[in-house]
């Protein structure tokens, strides 16, 4: 008899696990959560940017039907600590911002929670919320993080004497230096707009206090349970075991749902207030309140004859909005940090500066800043380009770190570990087929057509380990095997909705050579899984599966050591799991049911393998070796794991008449090494193009000029749908992560940052003829067609 | 004024079963739905019509149940995608949605499938442009949208040849 | 849910709609717009007067056109051929409707244009189909030419206590049409929309010619295109008919999506694009 070994599941489109739940209805998301009797919250928001808040009357609200309370700012604060900073701007140079769940004494944006309302029933609790007086005093409001640094401005936080969240400089400032033998310096400035992540389902949370067991229960949309329960705890002054957060199905992310957000700590509060089941849905609008990206960012850039980058020099100014306990200035940081890497750029110095406005805060927001470098860079590259004559293409090439030339340390002190950037360009510009798309754009320029191709190269510094972070790049799983050869993975990492739980148990499975159905993962309950930093850049597969690798190969020793003492063989004897069985690999007609393994382990222990511990589970870490946080002379230190990146195309064209834009196509050469599951890399990518896309042209959080926000729904806050987007054309590479179990790099930032920067690469090619430039975002059609009139088209 | 006073009794046949329920006449039929009938499949995504996330069949015709009002369909009958599968089995359009993962988080499935069936039942044979058209009054933000379009044309009939004769 | 309380009712006929809306209160016909009005919490009427089941719902040809309930959803233009042949501008219009088809379920051709908005297709299309409006009310019915339908922007020039019952729409079969819409993206509402109808005689002279725009101002704004009359049409009259349209805006509208001044650069274009299309129609109609 023979075993015939199943192709392996890792690397192979394994669809879904439970896509049937999901297809069929049946998903349970935080929201629909039953909990009976549970009441709901209504917040009372600010109407104004910034305002002083005088007096709250609850009188009226109070005496409305339904209403159980009203918690104003203060109240709330004497029940709880203020709300620890996830990434405190504070310990590194930086102003420390008390933030509270509800705000006390002062508004800082318009939207901001002032105090909550408990009622029956949702709409009795918005009822309330609209009949809860505030008298303000209104304060003179800056909107603009440039005005928000000169003298005089309206501060935010008076105490601090200034708007300045932090300021830092990453990379060695020289280039004056480096630039000496330049034959171009070239001076621009880019400015990025305010967007945010949108995902379809708001925040959401079901807060259930039991004052007899003096224990809190969660429901939570939130990507980091763990995390979140410590620093509710701290919040709440409770220990952290008498915290259990539960996340359910999530509805979708992209950064918004990390904790620390002031969202996750009023619904607890109140629970424990009024000692009953307490439930909040975010309205659409407060979703939209979540900022990011605004920047303005100097540059001057020096270059050779024949397009080589010499030096970079960045000075960048972010609009961060009102300070905030979540990690979001840190894409400030992260930004900085991924400025210029991937090109072989002997000089690059960023400054940062990161300012508080009165603006709802960042949040964190894939791809947490990376966008803006790649949106620098790439622009950059194209100036360059055309100053020097020689098609961008090429000047990408000649500029791309060499694919021998890996580790690779760049000015920031972050060390890429390898990729082969030139191949990918190639990939790219074959699947466009390039010359025949430049003729085409010959043909329509010659008749007056404004048809652009844009390219644009994207490296997406992944798994992060940012000291002093309450999130690291390691992470834990246990795989547990039952007496009948079911397999458990319980993870410290969570799925904002991506699928990493079947690519997760793609790889036990393929361990323990047992079919996916005998496995299931389970995430996102603290009182279930290990601890674990949950589900935050892109690195669920490399520490949550890489962990669940090394935990289902000590599992599998077992398993050997077992079976080869009821086959009664040496234990050199090699041992193959495959087909949900155990056959000596010398002799394949030797071989046993898997579950009959794991039985015996359970079993017949004494019997068997005395030396082996009876025992089918594991619980492992996995810490990437490559992280370096002991500074180098220069203060660098080496905070990300891996290194994907991609190379995109983008082809458009413009209607001179209205600016309006046509996407034709857009080609994308991915790498993120070795695939675990290629439909969901494939789903990855392509999601972070149309999102990339739709910030490219359209959506931008607006406001009036007293900071009211405008975009408070899918109406003006314009995401891209169906009919928008191209198809969305995928070649890939492969480089494999090296020195990593897995071989496997980051994929949830991708697709991103490379259309944003193709497809404004593309709208400024397609204005070329005119002389018109766009060098700020979003190209809208509005926008464009200013460009045009502005050089008297 | 609390508790039960001021409600009212709404039937609705619910995924096949006949349904009471005394609802808040503030309702939106997606309220009912979710809160008193137990119907969780349509999501609240942004209460403006602008998502498709609460997308519902009533009386046969697809509808976003956050632009109704429960006391208005009171007799309708609602399907909602929790019985698209009949006796468990899925029908070719979920299939097609699991096979080519044409969803990430799946807060959109609603309104995405009951779009796409709705298109497939108008339009067998629908091409790319028409299939896109059809899931544009819905927003994904998860996959792109590509996978979801690939999942609807695969289970679009072969295109029709003229028959003999004709 | 609605935070407000209100009452509901749904009378079985216009005149016990009529009856009711006198009791105060706001219309409500497929609800796409009153209902995430009323969730916002950005109007509170006291009562709905649900329209559903007052039969207001027919789509008919007559004998020198349409006669159109306000209660006829974006899908029953599309599904009609009363509308294909004497309305062909309003099917086009129809069918770039966005927010899908759980959308044109739903939505009314009445309910869009008593919510006067000026990004809004509607509007500007029944003035350039020269549709007459048949309003109720407790003084009794009168009839609305559609271009004085508009008193401004979410305003229609019905009294609070008037219901709009339906529209003739004189026939256009025959004729040419245009209809165009720029937008930005498959999210947007329209940024600017034009509005064509042109009729050219045997031997191809012009006989009629309507231009309208929507979403630039206000109100739907018609543009004089008579220059055009009782000439073969060829471009660059269309262009010279065109060429100024921004001039006959009182007052460009803005909103978020796009400034006045944009939409005042791109009303010619628009309007071009669309009377063009009519007249290319109309040769094909001819022929
Ligand atoms: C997702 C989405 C997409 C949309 N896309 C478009 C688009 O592409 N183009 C566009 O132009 N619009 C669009 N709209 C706007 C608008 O909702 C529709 O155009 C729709 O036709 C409004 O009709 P309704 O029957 O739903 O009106 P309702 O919401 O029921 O009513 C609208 C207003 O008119 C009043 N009213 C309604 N009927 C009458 C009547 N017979 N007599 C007196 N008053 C009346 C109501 O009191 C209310 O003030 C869209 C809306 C949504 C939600
Ligand atoms: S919730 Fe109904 S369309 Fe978004
Ligand atoms: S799968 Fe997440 S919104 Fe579509």
């Amino acid at each position: 008899m023979t075993t015939a070994v199943p192709p392996r599941l890792t690397g192979s489109p394994v669809r879904r696990q439970d896509g049937d739940v999901f297809v069929t209805g049946r998903a349970v998301y935080t929201a629909d959560v039953r909990a009976d009797g549970a009441a709901h919250v209504a917040l009372v928001r600010s109407p104004h940017a910034h305002a002083r808040i005088v007096a709250i009357d609850a009188a009226a609200a109070r005496a409305l039907p339904g209403v159980l309370a009203v918690v104003t700012g203060d109240e709330a604060a004497e029940h709880c600590e203020e709300i620890p900073h996830g990434l405190d701007a504070g310990h590194l140079g930086g102003h420390h911002a008390v933030v509270r769940p509800l705000a006390v004494g002062t508004a800082l944006y318009a939207g901001e929670p002032v105090a909550a309302v408990v009622a029956t029933n949702a709409a009795d609790a918005a009822l309330a919320a609209a009949a809860v007086e505030v008298t303000w005093e209104r304060l003179p409001v800056v909107l603009d993080a440039e005005q928000a640094l000169l003298p005089g401005a309206p501060l935010l936080y008076p105490d601090w004497g200034d708007n300045l969240i932090i300021e830092r400089d990453v990379g060695p400032d020289d280039f004056t230096a480096a630039a000496a033998d330049a034959a171009h310096v070239l001076e621009g400035e880019l400015r990025t707009h305010r967007g945010t992540a949108a995902p379809m389902e708001t925040r959401s949370y079901l807060a259930d206090w039991d004052p007899a067991a003096g224990k809190m229960t969660v429901h939570a949309t939130t990507q980091n349970p763990h995390v979140l329960r410590t620093v509710l705890a701290a919040t709440l002054r409770l220990d952290e075991e008498a915290v259990h957060v539960i996340a359910p199905a999530l509805g979708g992310s992209f950064g918004l749902k990390m904790y620390g957000n002031r969202e996750d700590f009023i619904v607890p509060l109140l629970a424990r207030m009024l000692g009953r089941p307490v439930r909040w849905v975010e309205e659409r609008s407060a979703t939209l309140l979540a900022g990011t990206r605004e920047q303005v960012l100097r540059y001057r850039v020096a270059a050779a004859a024949d397009g080589r980058l010499l030096a970079l020099d960045v000075h960048a100014i972010a609009d961060h909005g009102a300070a905030a306990p979540t990690h979001g200035w840190g894409m400030a940081h992260v930004g900085a940090l991924a400025t210029g890497l991937g090109y072989a750029l002997p000089s690059c110095h960023v400054r940062y500066q990161v300012v508080a406005t009165n603006k709802a805060p960042w949040v964190g927001t894939k791809p947490f800043g990376k966008d803006g470098a790649t949106l620098l860079l790439e622009r950059v590259v194209d100036r360059v380009a055309q100053v020097v004559g020689v098609h961008p293409a090429e000047v990408r090439r000649r500029n791309f770190v060499p694919p021998d030339s890996f580790p690779w340390l760049h000015t920031s002190g972050l060390e890429l570990d390898s990729g082969d950037y030139a191949t990918a360009l190639d990939l790219t510009l074959k699947r466009l087929d390039h010359p025949a798309v430049l003729a085409e754009q010959r043909t329509a320029r010659a008749a007056g057509r404004l048809l652009g191709i844009g390219l644009a190269f994207e490296l997406m510094p992944e798994s992060a380990d940012i000291p002093g972070a309450l999130v690291s790049a390691f992470d834990t799983s246990t795989v547990r095997m039952s007496p009948t050869g079911r397999v458990t993975v319980l993870t410290g990492v969570t799925s904002p909705g991506t699928g990493n739980e079947t690519a997760i148990a793609q790889l036990v499975a393929d361990e323990l050579g047992v079919p996916m159905s005998s496995v299931q993962v389970v995430q996102g309950d603290t009182e279930r899984c290990p601890y674990g930093f949950g589900n935050i850049s892109s690195r669920s597969i490399i520490t949550g599966g890489n962990a669940a690798v090394l935990a289902a190969r000590d599992v599998a020793a077992t398993l050997r050591a077992t079976a080869r003492a009821m086959l009664q063989v040496e234990p050199t004897e090699e041992v193959v799991l495959a087909g949900n069985a155990a056959a000596l690999a010398a002799d394949p007609s030797r071989v046993l049911p898997l579950a009959v393994v794991a039985g015996a382990v359970h079993t017949l222990s004494y019997r068997l393998a005395l030396d082996v511990e009876p025992r089918l589970e594991s619980t492992r870490t996995y810490r990437p070796g490559n992280v370096r946080q002991v500074p180098d002379a220069l203060g660098r230190m080496q905070t990300y794991t891996t290194y994907p990146y991609a190379v995109h195309a983008s082809v458009l064209e413009v209607d001179p008449e209205t600016g309006s834009v046509t996407l034709l196509r857009h080609v994308v050469t991915h790498d993120c090494g070795t695939v675990v599951n290629p439909m969901f890399v494939d789903g990855q990518v392509t999601g972070g193009v149309a999102m990339g896309i739709g910030a490219a042209l359209g959506e931008e959080l607006v406001f009036d000029p007293d900071g009211v926000p405008l975009t408070t729904g899918f109406k003006t806050y314009l995401l891209p749908r169906a009919i928008d987007l191209p198809t969305v054309e995928l070649e890939h590479l492969c480089t494999p992560a090296p020195g990593t179990p897995l071989g496997a790099k980051g994929v949830g930032e991708s697709g991103f940052s490379g259309a944003l920067a193709a497809v404004v690469n593309a709208v400024n090619d397609a204005l070329a003829p005119h002389g018109a430039a766009l060098e700020s975002t979003p190209v809208s059609p509005p926008r464009i067609l200013a460009a045009l009139q502005a050089v008297g088209r | 004024m609390t508790g039960e006073e001021g409600r009212v009794e709404l039937r609705l046949t619910v995924d096949g079963a006949e349904r009471t329920a005394s609802i808040d006449p503030r309702s939106l039929l997606l309220d009912a739905l979710r809160d008193e009938l137990g119907a969780i499949a349509p999501k609240a995504g942004c209460r403006t019509g602008d998502c498709g996330a609460c997308t519902v069949r009533v009386d046969g015709a697809i509808a976003k149940s956050c632009l109704r009002l429960a006391v208005a369909d009171d007799g309708c009958e609602v399907r909602t995608t929790a019985s698209m599968a009949v006796g468990g089995e899925l029908t070719p359009l979920q299939q097609a949605f699991w096979d080519t993962n044409a969803f990430q988080c799946g807060f959109c499935l609603s309104g995405m499938l009951f779009a796409a069936e709705d298109l497939l039942e108008r339009t067998p044979s629908p091409s790319e442009t028409e299939v896109r058209e059809a899931i544009s009054g819905n927003l994904c933000r998860c996959t792109g949208y590509d996978a979801i379009v690939a999942a609807v044309l695969s289970c679009a009939a072969p295109p029709v040849r003229s028959s003999r004769g004709a | 849910m609605i935070p407000a309380r209100f009452r509901h009712v749904a009378p079985a006929d216009l005149g016990g709609c009529v009856a009711a809306l006198a009791e105060g209160g706001r219309v409500l016909a497929g609800g796409t717009w009153v209902l995430p009005e009323m969730s916002r919490g950005e109007s509170a009427p006291a009562q709905l007067v649900d329209l559903r089941r007052a039969g207001l719902a027919e789509l008919t040809a007559t004998a020198d056109g349409l006669q159109m309930g306000a209660m006829c959803t974006y899908a029953d233009l599309l599904g009609s051929g009363p509308v294909a042949e004497h309305a062909p501008l309003l099917r086009t219009m129809a069918g770039g409707i966005t927010g899908g088809w759980a959308l044109r379920n739903q939505a009314t051709v009445g309910g869009a244009a008593m919510a006067a908005r000026p990004q809004s297709d509607v509007p500007a299309a029944l003035v350039a189909c020269a549709a007459v409006a048949r309003v109720a009310g407790p003084r009794g019915a009168r009839d609305i030419p559609a271009a004085e339908l508009f008193a401004g922007a979410m305003r229609p020039s019905l009294a609070p206590d008037e219901v709009l019952a339906g529209f003739r729409v004189p026939s256009a079969a025959g004729a040419g049409s245009g209809y165009v819409k720029l937008k930005r993206g498959g999210s947007s509402w329209p940024i600017a929309t034009a509005a064509a109808v042109v009729r050219l005689d045997a031997v191809g002279l012009c006989t009629e010619a309507t231009l309208v725009l929507g979403g630039v101002a206000a109100v739907p704004v018609r543009i004089d295109v008579s220059a055009l009359l009782g000439r073969v049409v060829v471009d660059d009259d269309v262009r010279a008919v065109t060429a100024a349209v921004a001039d006959a805006l009182p007052e460009p509208w803005g909103d978020v999506l796009a400034p006045a001044s944009y939409r005042a650069a791109v009303a010619a274009p628009v309007a071009r694009r669309a009377l063009s299309a009519a007249v290319a129609d109309a040769e094909e109609e001819r022929a």
